[in-house]
């Protein structure tokens, strides 16, 4: 065979034929990278289902949670999509309204949280924080207001609230602190801010690589450097203000071709084993109440949680979006 | 008329140009209703799109007033220095124009960012970090101006090159200094290149996009290209998209019809001749500093590129299939889509060249050139519309959606290059082919190809470059499965998997090197073998 029909065979098999045939049913899954990649969550959830399930789950990874709802939005009935994994409180609400997600119908077991949406299945939770280096920063801001009060050469990187779930609760953090203020606060940041990157992934990876001072991330974040890295140079900044809660969930779509696995991974995620995977891969806390089996140096939940209004957020998250972007021109 | 006389009669060509044209033109027409159509739905998002025309319009003005003053300033010390390696440092600039923006974004965060190469430099020698603003308007000026002031530089440097001999000896005998040399001389011979190389500058940065995605630093630092991909892909706000798209296919028709005087510049320029005459003192050495500052400014990007792309990361990245299948793909669609274009110029090059009547001339080129109008992400967006109503799979549509429209954005420039020389051989040879009684065939074969086969590889090559570099069609289209090299890349950094993302780039820079350099020495050789 010479190269060049092995090169167009490889094409059209690369274009034609993008997935082999295979006997197991395939259950796809969306979900935002760090999720799927090798050191998070994804590939022991992965082995542990297929263990039971008689399938094979295939990860398909966007860049943050909002994305993997907007490939489902653009791919409408014709999605390949069977689960969303990663979407958060902030986003059910829209995610709902696009009439694409169907009921779980499960009976969840006892949660670490409260929980009665009929639609999505909640699998970890956090709080969103400002992660540092603490040798480069001695001395963090307390606040955002002090972290405005800084020189400009002081960088922040955030995600873009439009696809990525942090960057879109750092818009609720913001709103929910200061209230009518918040567009002034996001105009002081605006200086500080590197670049508002797609997704979580690139924001951190930034901030890792000395772009920017700090980074949008979680209270846990500093967890996985002083436990997988044993290093412990990173913490995360501590905000009078507060700090806003982020649940994350997973929903069947309502054009899911294996609807029943579907169903059998969302009641997985919440069983002891799945959930005894999230601390120390997605570095969150399980929605399971499992305290006292979380690795030491995990961290307990900060005490100063603001509480949010999921009616507010339901009618006015659009407008608190267009509100910072608007700020941030 | 003279000329009708003497030119054979090719009705065949003439049938197959018009149809060609016909399809052009109707394609342009379906993906603008098929817009049109969904513009009814009001738009979901709050997008100023007057501050956004005011921002990009900005933006474009300082990219183009910068880039020709250094493309002038460059083609200038290049038309006056003679030195060894000249004709690589020509080529250099000249592969500008198909170098794609996202390896040069991408190069300049690996010099420029906060832990790029300069500021690393400063840390280690000053103790002191150099705040460079590369995300934002500042980097976005770069990047444009590294790749628009190389293109004015090598087309205006052409202009220099064709000075007239006897003119130069004139002004070297009446002992013109340097700055006289210019005014007197140059000047007359550059003036009237820079109203249309300044509109195609304009246009390019107008409609910038992988650029101004990677370096704009989020919404403070858009174009309208950028803008419409977001209303889609993040927003899911069809309706606002199409608005975006209406305001920039008006303003980029507007542009267009405001220069209509100038055609798009022939990507296919000569080799420059060193100078014999050789300003002395003051100017050589600013000739020599704007040289060596244009040389580092230009090729360091590239060597970042090159340095952090080749090394351990390949073996990682080659044990990865979906680079495989993206390479595979790129290649692909880059040869279709070259092949394709080559196929429409010529086709319609020709039928231009067999009709002696102005309008039709007109007629049958003026739908190609639409689709300087229509910029890519436009294209794009009408496209997936054009789809999505029809019920298909954009996923299946993909690998034919992305080869047209790579070959219908490269048709301007294509069709620039390759219609004038038809059209001149038609007129001198016309009679001899005549009274040789060849055929069309024969013509095309014994008399055209032969003098035209160079160009045709120039043409070859920067619509493969085009097309390997392209995000904005693709950035619509692109899925799990479908996926090309710029899409990867993007995609690589998007999860933060910036080695792979740096030997992406290293490979399609040395890709794009590689046809540039290549592929028009190939076609050219073919012909000189067949002569």
């Amino acid at each position: 065979m010479s190269f060049k029909h092995f090169a167009l065979a490889a094409a059209l098999s690369a274009i034609a034929f993008p997935t082999l045939a295979q006997d197991k049913p395939v259950l796809t899954v969306y979900t935002y990278d760090s999720f799927a990649a090798e050191w998070g969550p994804g590939p022991a959830l992965k082995a542990g289902f297929e263990t039971t399930c008689g399938c094979t789950v295939n990860f398909s990874a966007s860049e943050d949670a909002i994305s993997t709802l907007r490939k489902v939005q653009l791919e409408g009935a014709t999605s390949p999509a069977d689960v969303v994994v990663g979407l958060d409180t902030a986003t059910a609400p829209e995610a709902r309204k696009t009439g694409l997600f169907a009921t779980h119908d499960l009976t969840l077991p006892t949660l670490a949280i409260d929980w009665a949406d009929p639609d999505f299945v909640p699998f970890d939770y956090g709080y969103f924080a400002f992660v540092y280096n603490k040798e480069k920063t001695p001395n963090p801001p307390k606040s955002f207001e002090e972290l405005i009060a800084l020189p400009p050469s002081f960088k922040i990187v955030l995600q873009d609230p439009r696809s990525s779930t942090p960057g879109l609760g750092n818009v609720i953090w913001i709103r929910t602190a200061y209230g009518d203020r918040a567009p002034k606060i996001w105009q002081g940041l605006k200086p500080h801010i590197l670049t508002l990157s797609r997704g979580w992934s690139e924001a951190y990876g930034l901030f890792l690589d000395g772009q920017a001072d700090m980074v949008l991330s979680y209270t846990t974040s500093p967890s996985y450097h002083a436990i997988a890295e044993q290093d412990g140079k990173y913490a995360y900044a501590e905000f009078t203000e507060g700090y806003v809660p982020q649940v994350e969930v997973a929903g069947v779509l309502k054009t899911a071709k294996q609807p029943e696995l579907a169903r059998q991974f969302l009641a997985y995620l919440v069983t002891p084993e799945a959930q005894a995977v999230i601390p120390t891969t997605n570095w969150m806390y399980p929605v399971l109440d499992m305290a006292e089996t979380l690795p030491a140096g995990f961290g307990t939940p900060p005490a100063n949680v603001l509480t949010l209004d999921e009616s507010v957020l339901d009618t006015s998250l659009k407008a608190w979006v267009d509100e910072a972007l608007a700020a941030l021109q | 008329m003279p000329r009708s006389s003497s030119l054979p009669p090719r009705p065949l060509r003439l049938v197959a140009g018009a149809a060609l044209a016909l399809s052009i033109a109707a394609l342009v027409v379906l993906v603008l209703v098929s817009i049109l159509r969904a513009a009814t739905g009001a738009a979901a998002s709050s997008v100023d799109i007057w501050r956004l025309v005011v921002m990009t319009s900005t933006q474009a003005a300082l990219t183009t007033v910068i880039s020709l003053i250094v493309g002038i300033a460059l083609a200038w010390a290049l038309n006056r220095l003679r030195f060894p390696g000249r004709d690589l440092i020509v080529g250099l600039f000249a592969s500008a124009i198909v170098t794609p923006g996202l390896i040069i974004a991408f190069g300049l965060l690996a010099v420029w960012g906060r832990a790029g190469w300069v500021n690393e430099a400063s840390l280690a020698l000053t103790g002191q970090s150099l705040e460079v603003p590369i995300f934002g308007l500042g980097g976005i000026l770069a990047a444009h101006v590294i790749l628009d002031a190389s293109f004015a530089a090598r087309i205006l440097l052409a202009r220099l090159d064709a000075i007239p001999e006897a003119r130069l000896k004139m002004g070297q005998s009446l002992g013109l200094g340097a700055l006289q040399r210019f005014t007197v001389i140059d000047w007359p011979m550059l003036g009237p290149t820079l109203p249309g190389l300044g509109a195609i500058i304009f246009l390019l940065a107008f409609t910038s996009f992988p650029i101004v995605l990677l370096l704009g630093g989020g919404p403070a630092n858009q174009t309208l290209e950028v803008a419409i991909y977001a209303a889609v892909r993040l927003d899911f706000d069809l309706a606002g998209a199409v608005q975006l798209a209406l305001v920039q296919i008006a303003i980029c028709s507007a542009i267009i019809l405001a220069t209509a005087a100038f055609a798009p510049v022939s990507a296919a320029t000569g080799r420059s001749r060193p100078p014999r005459w050789r300003d002395a003192g003051w100017a050589r050495s600013v000739q020599w500093a704007i040289l060596a500052v244009s040389i580092v400014g230009f090729a360091l990007p590239l060597v970042a590129i090159l340095v952090d792309g080749i090394g351990p990361g390949i073996i990682e990245l080659a044990q990865r299939e979906s680079f495989w299948r993206a390479l595979v793909t790129s290649l692909v669609i880059g040869t279709g889509s070259a092949a394709l274009t080559l196929l429409l110029a010529l086709t319609i090059g020709m039928a231009r060249a067999a009709t002696a009547s102005r309008l039709a001339r007109t007629a049958i080129g003026a739908p190609a050139y639409a689709y300087l109008a229509v910029p890519a992400v436009v294209l794009s967006l009408g496209a997936f519309l054009l789809v999505r109503d029809m019920g298909l799979l954009p996923e299946f549509a993909a690998p034919v959606v992305v080869l047209v429209a790579n070959a219908l954005l490269s048709l301007p420039f294509a069709l620039a290059t390759l219609a004038p020389p038809l059209e001149a051989v038609a007129a001198s040879r016309g009679k001899l082919i005549r009274s040789l009684g060849l055929g069309g065939w024969a013509q095309f074969r014994d008399v055209e190809w032969p003098l035209l086969s160079r160009d045709a590889g120039v043409v070859v090559a920067l619509s493969f470059c085009f097309s390997l570099g392209d995000l904005g069609v693709v950035a619509l289209f692109g899925t799990e499965d479908f996926t090309t090299l710029p899409l990867a890349m993007y995609r690589a950094l998007g999860a933060y998997r910036s080695n792979d993302a740096a030997t992406i780039a290293a490979l399609m820079l040395l890709l794009t090197i590689a046809a540039f350099t290549l592929l028009p020495r190939l076609f050219g050789r073919s012909s000189d073998a067949a002569r």
